[in-house]
């Protein structure tokens, strides 16, 4: 059951599975991988990679939420081209595409990154980010730089702008739309007292990125995919994007929370949960349930 | 790492304001050592999460491992734990503490935070003969050590962080561990250390280790929340914690 994911043309992408990480929640290349079986997902996106090395964010990174979390790591990276050293032997070992996640900091920078993934063939896309402060001058240079690229060109729009920015977008030449960042917000650590800016993820985010994903599938042209990110903690949760247009989802940090529920959904969406034998174990029926012995998940401690 | 399930087993109020849980656990994680940890959240019958608050894991330090698949973690009292309650754990997490080889003093300095994540070193250290003085700074003096090992020498600090023979504890310890509490850990860290330099011309490598204690939301190296800044590049709490060397560290932010 392929799902293509962008626009039919010579750089069209198939998955396995419709569904696959959000930037940023699994790492740079395998880090999941005894947690996660891969071969169930449909892609691998990797975290935000900018051309320059970027350091971590000073201050606090992280605030609970009643039931999510403020996130504010700054992106770190080490820069593409060290990225690439350091896991171009990873990727090839990941047995599903791997897409790459470029935030979109120029128009010459990117095109320069455009460059140097196009002479990786263990990179089967680019996913590029763009700013929440961005306007649609500069989101149309930067997409139009990065679809220099042969590659298939994924852009994951801001939460607040989608819908503004995805007619420039998709005339600069994006071959699908990532809809979306998740929002970005302010709380308070209670640890030190202080405001902190960062990206907010939780199951509410879903209701807002859904009608989001809704109204971008109505104005952009029916040849232009849509995949739907934001507050995915559930089958259910997935299902309800693809009935409001979306190709494919992105599961965001729900895999930190718990991690096989990526798995699950893609179980789930790629068909492979199919009945249950009376006397399976919890195991087989529920990946969710976890590597624990199988003894012991039939209450034989 | 594993994600595995396990079950509370037994319930044991050990102080005012802690109780012990007795967790029966997979057989990946009995093995673990001092410095180690799991990831812990609360699971119903049918291994799926009801509710998404609290929507991380809570990070818990194992206090003892004990026979038969059991260890055991220090929680506060106020939370309401059942016998049988259900729960999805993913660990080990980290790397185990590193001992000197020779190690017959150990100091164990505790600042605004319980000192849970340095419990599971004990029973090693003392049945080597090694003496143990634990230090309780800030809010941590609060912590009421009555069921803690008799063998372990109890100091209370002052508002300044100084205690009573501080100059001759720190200059015998062969070896000094420091938890702090998240939130401010790197300005603490950086009180603990000017008081350590103060009174040590020389404070040598793998003399001084910070146990950082913060809230891991991925633990596999995924998601960059625990990075830290080491003059040898970045480090993350998840991956190469939690103790670090705290002469390698930045404590600057």
């Amino acid at each position: 059951m392929a799902v293509e994911i962008t626009r039919p043309g010579k750089t069209s992408l198939l998955l396995s599975t419709p569904v696959m990480p959000a930037a940023g929640t699994v790492g740079f290349g395998d880090n999941y991988r005894r947690l996660v079986d891969y071969e169930k997902l449909g892609a691998i996106v990797t975290n935000p990679v900018t051309i320059e090395r970027w350091n971590p964010a000073s201050g606090t990174r992280l605030v609970p939420l009643p039931g999510g979390i403020l996130v504010h790591t700054g992106l770190p990276n080490p820069g593409l081209r060290r990225v690439i050293q350091r896991y171009r032997q990873t990727w090839r070992k990941i047995p599903i595409p791997v897409l790459l996640h470029l935030v979109g900091t120029g128009a010459p920078q990117v095109k320069q990154a455009a460059k140097m993934l196009d002479e990786l063939d263990m990179i089967a896309g680019i996913e590029l980010g763009l700013d929440d402060d961005i306007d649609e001058d500069e989101a149309f240079r930067l997409v139009s730089a990065a679809a220099n690229s042969e590659k298939p060109l994924l852009v994951r729009l801001p939460f607040y702008e989608a819908q503004q920015l995805a007619p420039a977008v998709v005339e600069a030449g994006a071959d699908a739309l990532v809809a979306c960042a998740a929002p970005r917000g302010t709380a308070r650590d209670a640890h030190t007292g202080r405001l902190v800016s960062g990206r907010i993820y939780g199951p509410l985010v879903k209701p807002l990125a859904l009608r989001i994903v809704g109204r971008l599938r109505r104005r952009v042209p029916e040849e232009i995919p849509i995949i739907g990110a934001g507050g995915i903690h559930s089958p259910l949760d997935a299902r309800d994007y693809l009935e409001a247009g979306a190709v494919a989802v992105q599961v965001d940090t729900a895999t930190w929370a718990q991690p096989k529920m990526l798995e699950r959904i893609a179980r789930d969406l790629g068909g492979w949960i199919a009945t249950r034998r009376k006397d399976a174990l919890l195991d087989e029926w529920h990946p969710d349930m976890s590597q624990t012995e199988a003894a012991q998940g039939r209450g034989q401690f | 790492m594993k994600d595995t399930q396990a079950y509370i087993e037994r319930i044991r109020r050990v102080s005012r304001d802690y109780q012990r849980l007795e967790l029966a656990v997979d057989k990946s994680l009995s093995s673990m050592h001092a410095g180690q940890a799991i990831l812990a959240r609360r699971i119903e019958k049918d291994y799926d999460i009801q509710h998404w608050n609290p929507y991380l894991r809570e990070l818990w330090f194992p206090v003892d491992i004990l026979n038969r698949n059991i260890i055991v973690v220090e929680r506060p009292a106020a939370i309401n734990y059942q016998p049988g309650q259900l729960l999805s754990l993913l660990g080990p997490i980290g790397k185990p503490f590193k001992f000197r080889r020779k190690l017959r003093n150990v100091l164990l300095i505790v600042y605004d935070s319980p000192p849970t994540s340095l419990l599971l070193m004990l029973p090693a250290l003392l049945s080597k003969d090694a003496s143990v003085t634990m230090v309780l700074m800030g809010a941590s003096r609060d912590y009421d050590t009555e069921h803690l090992p008799k063998e372990i020498e109890i100091a209370h600090a002052e508002d300044d962080l100084s205690w009573q023979d501080m100059v001759m504890t720190l200059g015998w310890a062969d070896q000094v561990f420091v938890a702090v509490g998240p939130g401010k850990e790197l300005h603490n860290f950086a009180d603990v250390m000017r008081l350590v330099r103060q009174r040590r011309n020389d404070v040598p490598a793998n003399y001084i280790f910070g146990v950082f204690q913060r809230q891991l939301p991925c633990a596999v190296g995924a998601c960059y929340v625990c990075m830290l800044r080491a003059k040898d590049g970045a480090k993350l709490q998840c991956l190469d914690g939690p103790a670090f060397d705290l002469t390698t560290l930045h404590l600057g932010n």
